[in-house]
């Protein structure tokens, strides 16, 4: 893990007597998409405000690329282009001159760069228009786009599928999917709803009340109990096969028989199934097993 | 250094893209405009002594004005400083200048106000309006000190400032040109002074004018820059600041009596007080004790900008 792209190490904030964010420890490696999950209040924007440096850190540390965001705040924060909260932008000013404005601030973007990024997120048509007539979709790609003028690193999004259509989501997941794959950018991403961010994220982690309660990667969940729905005909004898010749748990529900069991049994089942002439319309993978796990964890949105 | 050259544009492009501020411009000028109209509509200054004949004119005249003041009540009180003014210029001999463009610029140092009134809407709002829009996140994550940055924008406002006196300057001059004509720079003009009157240059007096007003001008910026800054609210910024700057004066007459008034920052801006045999405002304050008291006011605004700025947790509003 020498190499990591951020490295967040045991890092606290304390408002008044309150303890916000508890010692939070992770690292995100080059090209890494984190989902960084919570509930609203769990500290998420906060944490993420410390690791840009817009708030001051009570204890611990925020390493990007080995620096430093106390000590070394120039070097870490030129690796980290990011969104925090909403992508404001200002309102009088053309999409174009936002960029600009942005672009002047860092070393060595050109206006070649500029266009590249305003060509990726797709915003050629409406980029000489005003900003304050942006949609929420559109200033969240212009945020993206200021995000990336200096080729960071470290991506830090906010929320970004605020506001976005499914279609706009989509969209983000697969630029995202791809920043990370031929950019070699670590990139972090926050949200409330785990089913927007889940298939873009590697690796998730999950928050609440300020503490970091489950690390997890993506493509590894739980494979050994996974719910499956199976639409059968005669029910009562595709049920009896299951629970007795395959030691299943199967119960009825909604006209489909429920079971939990390991993906490679699956064949085996449908292979009982036709041997004993029960009729197999439809087989599903209850999906978002994420997101029960999720809830499990959360359980009730309480802010402490 | 080229890093805040660029940033330094990039605060005046942020003022200069709204509307609101070329509009700020358009009023300047139409102020100037119905000043000059207001001014050639009563007839111009000096206008009839301007031939060979313009002793005759004054004696004449002073003839006139004493006739006057046995009929008018008003103009008994009034007149006879016109009087001592017209022999003011005979005595010495001096032709009263012709009114032009130059004296119109002169006349124009009371714009002043103006000028710092637009000057403060633009300081309070330049670190206010970045937390209003929810830019100042976007601004601050930018591998640039949160010192250079708010330096920046205090140089920006300064350089504001010194645009708009130019365009004060500059739109006085031409619509005074317009209005009245251009004649010699080098005429001397005729000024109320201590006892009676004095001659000085007309371009000296147009400099003191100016320069002194500068004082508050600067002062004013700075108080509302350091509102802007440390509350975030440009409107608290610009009713303090616009508040403090018409009433200051009156609220140091108000204390007169009292020791302390003279450390007060508005016993102290208007640096008039001890030239041109003026006295000044508390008995026993020097051009010194001014000039100290207002730097340390200065550096009392800056220093707590700066270390509320820097020391800022930027969280949610």
């Amino acid at each position: 893990m020498a190499n990591a792209a951020i490295e967040l190490v045991n890092l606290k904030k304390t408002i008044g007597k309150k303890e916000i964010i508890k010692g939070l420890s992770f690292s995100i490696q080059p090209g890494e998409v984190f989902g960084f999950i919570g509930p609203n209040g769990a500290g998420k924007t906060t944490t993420i405000r410390m690791m840009v440096g817009l708030i001051s850190i009570t204890e611990g540390d925020v390493l990007i690329q080995g620096n430093s965001i106390k000590t070394d705040f120039k070097k870490a924060i030129r690796e980290v282009g990011a969104i925090v909260e909403n992508p404001e932008m200002y309102p009088f000013m053309t999409g174009w001159q936002n960029l600009k404005h942005y672009a002047r601030m860092m070393p060595g973007v050109t206006k070649e760069r500029m266009q590249e990024v305003v060509k990726l997120m797709g915003l050629e048509k409406p980029i000489h228009e005003r900003a304050g007539k942006y949609s929420l979709g559109m200033r969240q790609r212009l945020g993206i786009a200021q995000a990336l003028l200096h080729k960071p690193s470290v991506l830090i999004l906010d929320e970004p599928t605020n506001g976005l259509d499914p279609a706009g989501i989509r969209e983000m997941r697969e630029h995202i999917r791809k920043l990370a794959k031929e950019q070699n950018v670590a990139i972090i991403i926050s949200s409330h709803l785990l089913s927007e961010i889940e298939q873009m994220c590697d690796r998730i982690g999950i928050i609440k009340n300020g503490k970091l309660i489950k690390l997890q990667q993506v493509g590894e969940v739980e494979n050994d109990n996974l719910l499956h729905h199976l639409k059968v005909a005669p029910m009562d004898q595709a049920k009896q096969i299951l629970n007795e010749q395959l030691q299943l748990e199967a119960v009825e529900l909604d006209g489909n028989l429920s079971f939990r069991c390991k993906k490679e049994q699956i064949p085996k089942i449908i292979t009982c199934m036709v041997e004993n002439n029960c009729a197999i319309y439809q087989i599903t993978t209850a999906n978002g097993s994420l997101e029960d796990q999720f809830f499990a964890l959360i359980g009730e949105n309480t802010i402490e | 250094m080229s890093r805040m050259i660029k940033l330094i544009h990039n605060e005046q492009v942020k003022i200069y893209t709204r509307k609101s501020t070329w509009l700020m411009y358009l009023i300047l000028a139409g102020l100037i405009f119905t000043f000059a109209f207001t001014i050639n509509y009563y007839g111009v200054p000096n206008e009839n002594y301007q031939g060979d004949n313009w002793r005759q004119e004054l004696k004449e005249e002073n003839q006139k004005l004493t006739k006057e003041m046995k009929k008018d009540e008003f103009a008994a009180s009034n007149n006879p400083y016109l009087i001592e003014k017209n022999n003011y210029y005979l005595e010495h001999d001096i032709q009263p200048a012709t009114y032009d463009a130059w004296q119109f610029v002169g006349e124009n140092a009371g714009l002043l106000m103006v000028v710092s009134l637009l000057v403060i809407i633009i300081a309070a709002g330049i670190v206010a309006n970045e937390f209003r829009w929810g830019t100042i996140k976007l601004l601050l994550i930018r591998p640039i000190k949160r010192s250079g940055i708010l330096l920046s924008k205090y140089i920006a406002v300064l350089l504001f400032a010194l645009y708009t006196l130019m365009f004060l300057f500059i739109a006085a001059w031409l619509i005074g040109a317009i209005f009245f004509g251009v004649s010699e720079i080098d005429a001397t003009i005729v000024k109320d002074a201590k006892d009676g009157f004095t001659s000085i240059p007309l371009i000296k007096d147009i400099f003191t004018n100016y320069s002194f007003r500068l004082v508050d001008l600067l002062m004013m910026t700075t108080l509302a820059f350091m509102i802007s800054t440390v509350f975030r609210n440009s409107s608290l910024a610009i009713g303090v600041s616009l508040f403090l700057l018409m009433s200051g004066s009156s609220i140091v007459q108000m204390l007169a009596d009292k020791e302390w008034v003279k450390y007060i920052l508005f016993a102290n801006t208007d640096l008039r007080q001890y030239v041109g045999g003026n006295s000044p405002i508390i008995e026993g304050m020097t051009l010194g004790f001014s000039i100290t008291v207002l730097i340390v006011y200065y550096v009392v605004f800056i220093l707590t900008s700066w270390i509320v700025f820097i020391k800022r947790d930027v969280a949610g509003q």
